[in-house]
């Protein structure tokens, strides 16, 4: 991370405070009052949330609650869909998001991101799918670049698997390998947190338990906010869920309780299976 | 259970299946429980034998339940409320059945005092069976309503099961000594007293988890807890 970054680490604010549901820990998002508009459609309404740090957040919901737009607008990733309006305020460790002088890029490079497809670069191989963030930054150091590579690798569980193939293309792994290049790919740049929108929905069981299994071994550096609609998934994965319905968060807090005693009737009839 | 109805109807089913074998069990061993009192009362060894071979049916029963069990956890891992339902419903069983135990335990100690003279003693359970029992369906009701405070106020009622227990089993005991030739039936009818107290400790088991069941508090061991 450079020091010329308008919200560089340096500068960050470790604010604590006590979340509406959550325990008095180091918090890396506090989001107050968001709303979020896709032209007239009003998809986030009036959300308001602590996160916590190192600890990983599920984000569960029907279709269309607002779960994708909801851990988008963490890295501003929604502003890409146009006609898109925010109001309220996103704050990573005590710094907004949104205000003016905040570059989306740095954003992104903060607050990485893996999708429901994997989607290694194509034509690049499993090396260069790693490096790319890095060298799209201007790192030219090669030995830095290898050891970073590795490094993120490792962190992903994928080291062992493709040492000897670093050269091959990403998209001759599997599906479950191509998803963990991913998760090594936003691993490189050095995020301080992870997002993750339905990252196994299109794995197998084994595949599936190995994202989850690496999931909890980062939580210990990063922070991990993962959007999903396996209820087990959330329940075996997550420390906290949150709860959303039509754009609105419903409930939040420790995912055992949620899942054993929700406070919110909505909640209760969502996740037993008894919602509509 | 006032929940709407799940999107899976099978889940349902199954939940209700379940429930109603809980109940099936509650049933024949108050049933089995009122034939096994008659008995001793009445003196009646048929009523007896007919309280004994219900045990066979709650038996399989309790078997029932947990395969039921085990086949919804595994089939449709459920959570919250639902998830409740089911380890309350397992954990029932076991109580429901250890009830039914002690129907067969009374039967076999009345077969026992109905081959001697009567004892006028022998209504001196009466209190505690009718106590023991009203506990008993009273956890039963408050499991199958979700009824917390009427859970919660079985828990007492334990207590003074306990203790009219007490003074039963000292009256029977004085009664040994002034009359050494009816030891055996003083000793059978203390058996039968026992009987009562351990329905009770089941009773309250049931009360416990039917206050889980219902909002998910533990109200077992309140003063490990505060210690």
């Amino acid at each position: 991370m450079h020091s010329s970054d308008p919200i560089a680490l340096e500068t960050r604010d470790q604010s604590t405070g006590p979340g509406p549901d959550t325990p008095a820990t180091p918090l890396t998002f506090e989001i107050r009052n968001l709303s979020i508009w896709y032209g007239e459609k009003r998809a986030i309404d009036d959300v308001t949330l602590d996160i916590p740090a190192n600890a990983v957040s599920s984000i569960i919901g029907p279709s269309g609650c607002g779960k994708s737009t909801f851990i988008r607008s963490l890295n501003r990733m929604h502003e890409l869909v146009p006609r898109t309006r925010l109001e309220g305020k996103v704050l990573l460790r005590g710094q907004d998001l949104y205000s003016a002088d905040v570059d989306p890029a740095i954003v992104r490079r903060r607050v990485g991101m893996v999708f429901q497809k994997s989607n290694p670069f194509p034509t690049m191989s499993i090396g260069e799918n790693v490096t790319i963030g890095l060298r799209l930054n201007g790192v030219r150091d090669r030995k830095f670049l290898n050891e970073r590579l590795e490094k993120s690798l490792r962190m992903a569980a994928l080291w062992d698997e493709v040492k000897d193939d670093l050269n091959k293309p990403g998209t001759s792994l599997s599906g479950g390998q191509q998803q963990r290049l991913c998760i090594a790919r936003a691993l490189a740049v050095e995020p301080e947190v992870i997002l993750m929108d339905e990252p196994c929905s299109a794995l197998d069981p084994i595949a599936t338990a190995k994202i989850e299994e690496l999931i909890h071994e980062l939580k210990a550096k990063y922070t991990i906010v993962i959007v999903t609609h396996n209820m087990q998934q959330a329940g075996r994965c997550s420390d906290y869920t949150a709860f959303f319905y039509l754009g609105k968060l419903i409930e939040f807090g420790a995912t055992s309780l949620i899942f054993s005693n929700p406070r919110q009737r909505q909640t209760e009839d969502y996740i037993t299976g008894r919602f509509g | 259970m006032n929940s709407p109805r799940h999107i899976l109807g099978t889940f349902d089913e199954a939940l209700s299946s379940l429930r109603n074998n809980v109940l099936m069990m509650a049933g024949l061993t108050e049933r089995a429980f009122d034939r096994a009192m008659r008995g001793l009362f009445e003196r009646n060894d048929d009523l007896c034998a007919n309280a004994i071979a219900d045990d066979e049916e709650i038996d399989q029963l309790e078997k029932q339940v947990d395969k039921e069990g085990v086949d919804l956890l595994t089939r449709f891992q459920p959570v919250a409320s639902d998830l409740r339902r089911v380890v309350a419903a397992m954990k029932l069983s076991p109580n429901i059945e250890r009830v039914a135990d002690q129907a067969t335990s009374v039967a076999r100690r009345a077969r026992k005092l109905n081959r001697h003279p009567p004892l006028t003693e022998t209504e001196l359970v009466e209190p505690l069976y009718a106590l023991a029992m009203s506990m008993f369906k009273d956890s039963i009701d408050a499991y199958v309503r979700e009824d917390v405070p009427l859970a919660m106020a079985i828990i007492p009622r334990d207590e003074e099961l306990d203790e009219m227990n007490a003074t039963v089993q000292q009256q029977l005991i004085e009664r040994m000594a002034q009359d050494p030739d009816q030891l055996r039936g003083y000793l059978n009818l203390i058996f039968v007293a026992r009987c009562m107290e351990r329905v009770g400790d089941h009773a309250t088991n049931i009360a416990e988890d039917a206050v889980y069941a219902a909002v998910a508090e533990d109200i077992r061991h309140p003063m490990a807890e505060a210690g």
